[in-house]
């Protein structure tokens, strides 16, 4: 996806996808993405996921974006939980399977914050998602339309390059 | 669902499909072409590629390279290459080849096309291996041709014409810097100062009341006093080998000296006939193009199956976030692995013999990989025989390797020696053997070929020579001969190695001088010799005195130092001794090392 159809998408995003639901699971998913180390196909997987589901992509962007402040942080808790879980005797012989296994040493595992991340990601998705849905609630009511008649947002689509690729694109 | 964004990704899995069903087979062949004129210089035919993604597989078919050095001549050429991929290494970026078959290998095959590029860079020889060309044409050329009567006696030699006086002042400068790199390598106060940091913490852990403690701090300290012994005793023996090692630079001189000797000779007018130097003019030339070839083929087994593969494996536990767990590998490939290639071809050209064999473990990772390099390679048919063996082992600190081959029974056509301008021999007809040993250890090389031919007929051939007798001389000494001999003898490393050249045909041409000029010769030799000894005599003088002081400066200083180092080691392991038995009761016995240098 190239940097123009990111805006456009985002642009979009913010009229569109915007029931409550959809917010909700924009914002649980981008918390589960921005969690995780970006350079592994974890990662890029579940951002493809989340391209192609009718979600809220704006807001899941927001979320992974304001996770990168969050993470060094959130790395304290989910280094040690991954690092319990592969170290772990039980375990052992599933992740020396995984590690022989192709293709799946690619999605990095096998790295203590990813294996950490995914577990407390998926723990934390539920009161995420309800979180977000409250929000996703609050946000229609209060914010999209001072967002979509914001100077960002017009000045955005007043751009040349932009307004073609609209055009283009419709 | 957003089939907006899923059905363009769609479409472009499509293309990419596309491409490598249709297009890439082409794409592959074109770019292997080009790489392969690249490395050999000229032009390469290919006349198929194929391969396959479901179950990878790779072939290629009628490939023609080129000489670079022969327009018309085909370096080499074979009929196919086929191999199948292992597809699980494939996802780790590794290319692994059970089972490969080359066949159809021929060397030196007539081409019809010119097999020259037209913007291809021109390769120069090595330098060992233009001098080696150059020897042989420079004394043919310039001196045996103009030899007259006797001797020129009022030839003047200055210290600044000789090229050993050029390498004695390289040495000496050398030798400076290196020796006093060595000699500071040699002080013994880095191991006092560590000495004296183990004695600072044995006199700590003395006043320890914790036994436990003391003694988990005792066992250290002694493990540190031998650490420092050993590296010590590690450093002794390289200072010593490198010291030791300067003086082979000497070798270089000498042969040096060798041919100023020559040289003044030759403005003498009187060549240094010895054996050595006709053989080198007789079969130098000859000898040098097929070394050029093995040596490059040496080069290259070097460069794509390197010896410190295993660093390259090296893998960082931290990561850029969190840390990464890593678990037992059931295989661990190299990048490129062929376990076994079955490889078939004929040798020569009017009469081909048929051979067969098998090369085993070419990687790129030798390490890794665990296994040598072995190639086994036979052939035999109505007389003649070909036994070609290798194995080159670079799966340790240092690539180890014996090469030998011998093939007998080879006709002879015509073997050209010497030098059309002065002295050559046309020997034609007749079976050749020839038999050849190449041992590798690290950067050395050492081996010796023969190559033997019977049944022919010499022509000699000395137009140039313009004294009657010695002319004379030349051609009895080699007409009626039926069998000739040469060999070379190779030694040093790899980036500069040593060639002894002999042939029986040189030991006939020195009885041939020697008859014409006899004892004019042996005058005008030591005479010349004197004189290149008179110039060299301050310089060598001037060197044997800075290594003999450098030498000795060398020895004292490590000899102090172990002095120092076994002193105080020994002083502190007296100590841990006496307190190691009372203070842990039960704890066993403490193995203390003997000082033993």
């Amino acid at each position: 996806m190239n940097p123009i159809s990111i805006i456009r998408q985002f642009i979009q995003g913010l009229t569109s996808d915007t029931e409550p639901g959809q917010i909700g699971w924009g914002i649980a998913l981008g918390f589960l993405i921005g969690l995780l180390p970006k350079a592994t196909l974890t990662a890029q997987l579940l951002l493809v996921l989340l391209m192609a589901l009718r979600i809220n992509i704006p807001m899941a962007l927001i979320t992974v974006l304001l996770m990168t402040f969050v993470n060094p942080l959130m790395d304290k808790l989910t280094d040690p939980v991954g690092y319990y879980l592969l170290t772990s005797q039980a375990l052992y012989p599933l992740w020396t399977k995984l590690y022989n296994t192709p293709i799946v040493p690619w999605t990095g595992f096998n790295n203590t914050v990813l294996m950490g991340g995914l577990v407390v990601g998926v723990v934390l998705m539920a009161p995420v998602y309800l979180a977000g849905r409250k929000f996703g609630v609050y946000y229609n009511a209060q914010l999209k339309e001072k967002l979509t008649n914001s100077r960002l947002a017009k000045a955005l689509k007043t751009t040349w390059l932009l307004n073609w690729y609209f055009k283009v694109n419709q | 669902m957003r089939w907006s964004y899923l059905l363009p990704r769609f479409i472009f899995l499509v293309l990419v499909w596309a491409f490598f069903f249709f297009a890439f087979d082409p794409i592959l062949k074109w770019s292997l072409r080009k790489g392969m004129e690249k490395a050999a210089g000229a032009k390469v035919e290919i006349a198929e590629v194929k391969t396959s993604f479901l179950h990878p597989s790779f072939r290629m078919g009628g490939v023609t390279v080129g000489s670079a050095k022969e327009e018309f001549t085909n370096l080499v050429e074979f009929s196919g290459l086929a191999f199948t991929l292992e597809g699980a290494p494939l996802l780790e970026k590794k290319f692994i080849i059970d089972r490969a078959d080359l066949s159809g290998l021929k060397f030196g095959t007539p081409r019809k096309t010119s097999a020259r590029l037209l913007f291809a860079k021109k390769e120069e020889a090595p330098g060992f291996i233009s001098d080696l060309k150059a020897e042989g044409t420079d004394m043919a050329a310039e001196r045996l041709g103009d030899l007259k009567g006797g001797a020129a006696k009022d030839v003047q030699v200055s210290p600044d014409s000789l090229s050993s006086v050029k390498i004695y002042e390289e040495l000496q400068k050398k030798y400076e810097a290196q020796y006093a790199e060595l000699s500071k390598k040699a002080d013994s106060s880095q191991y006092q100062a560590r000495l004296d940091a183990i004695k600072a913490k044995y006199d700590e852990a003395s006043q320890q009341k914790d036994f436990l403690k003391k003694a988990k701090d005792l066992a250290k300290i002694e493990k540190d006093v031998k650490q420092v012994t050993s590296d010590f005793k590690n450093d002794r023996k390289l200072i010593e080998d490198t010291a030791a090692g300067l003086k082979e630079g000497l070798n270089a001189a000498e042969e040096a000296r060798r041919k100023d000797i020559e040289a003044v000779m030759g403005r003498m007018k009187m060549p240094a006939l010895d054996t050595q130097s006709l053989a080198k003019m007789l079969v130098g030339p000859a000898i040098a193009d097929k070394t050029d070839t093995a040596m490059k083929y040496l080069a290259m087994a070097r460069k794509y199956m390197p010896d410190n593969s295993a660093k390259k494996q090296a893998r960082a536990i931290d990561a850029k976030r969190g840390r990464n767990i890593h678990f037992p590998k059931e295989n661990s490939y190299p990048s490129f692995l062929i376990r076994e290639m079955s490889v078939s071809g004929e040798l020569g050209l009017d009469a081909p013999l048929d051979y067969s064999g098998t090369i085993e473990g070419i990687t790129t990772q030798p390490r890794i990989y665990g296994k040598p390099l072995i190639a086994l390679v036979k052939g035999a048919k109505a007389g003649r025989a070909l036994d070609f063996k290798a194995l080159l082992d670079n799966t340790g600190a240092a690539m180890k390797g014996n090469i030998s081959l011998k093939y007998s029974g080879m006709a002879v056509k015509e073997l050209k020696l010497g030098n059309p301008s002065s002295i050559s021999a046309a020997v034609t007809g007749g079976t050749g053997r020839f038999e050849g040993d190449l041992n590798l250890a690290g950067e050395n090389i050492r081996g010796d070929a023969i190559f033997h031919i019977q049944g022919a007929k010499v022509a000699p051939q000395a137009d140039s020579i313009k004294l009657a007798p010695l002319k004379t001389a030349v051609l009895n000494s080699m007409s009626g001969l039926t069998a000739v001999g040469m060999g070379i003898k190779i030694g040093g490393t790899l980036t500069s190695p040593t060639f002894a050249l002999t042939t029986d045909l040189a030991d006939k041409l020195g009885g041939a001088f020697k008859g014409v000029f006899g004892a004019e010769l042996a005058s005008a030799k030591a005479e010349a010799q004197a004189k290149v000894d008179a110039a060299l005599k301050p310089y060598k003088a001037k060197l044997d005195s800075l290594t003999g002081s450098k030498q000795k400066e060398i020895k004292d200083k490590l000899d102090a130092a172990q002095k120092n180092v076994s002193g105080s080691g020994d002083g502190i392991l007296n100590n841990l001794k006496q307190q190691a038995a009372p203070a842990v009761p039960g704890a066993g016995k403490i193995k203390l090392p003997k000082f033993k240098f």
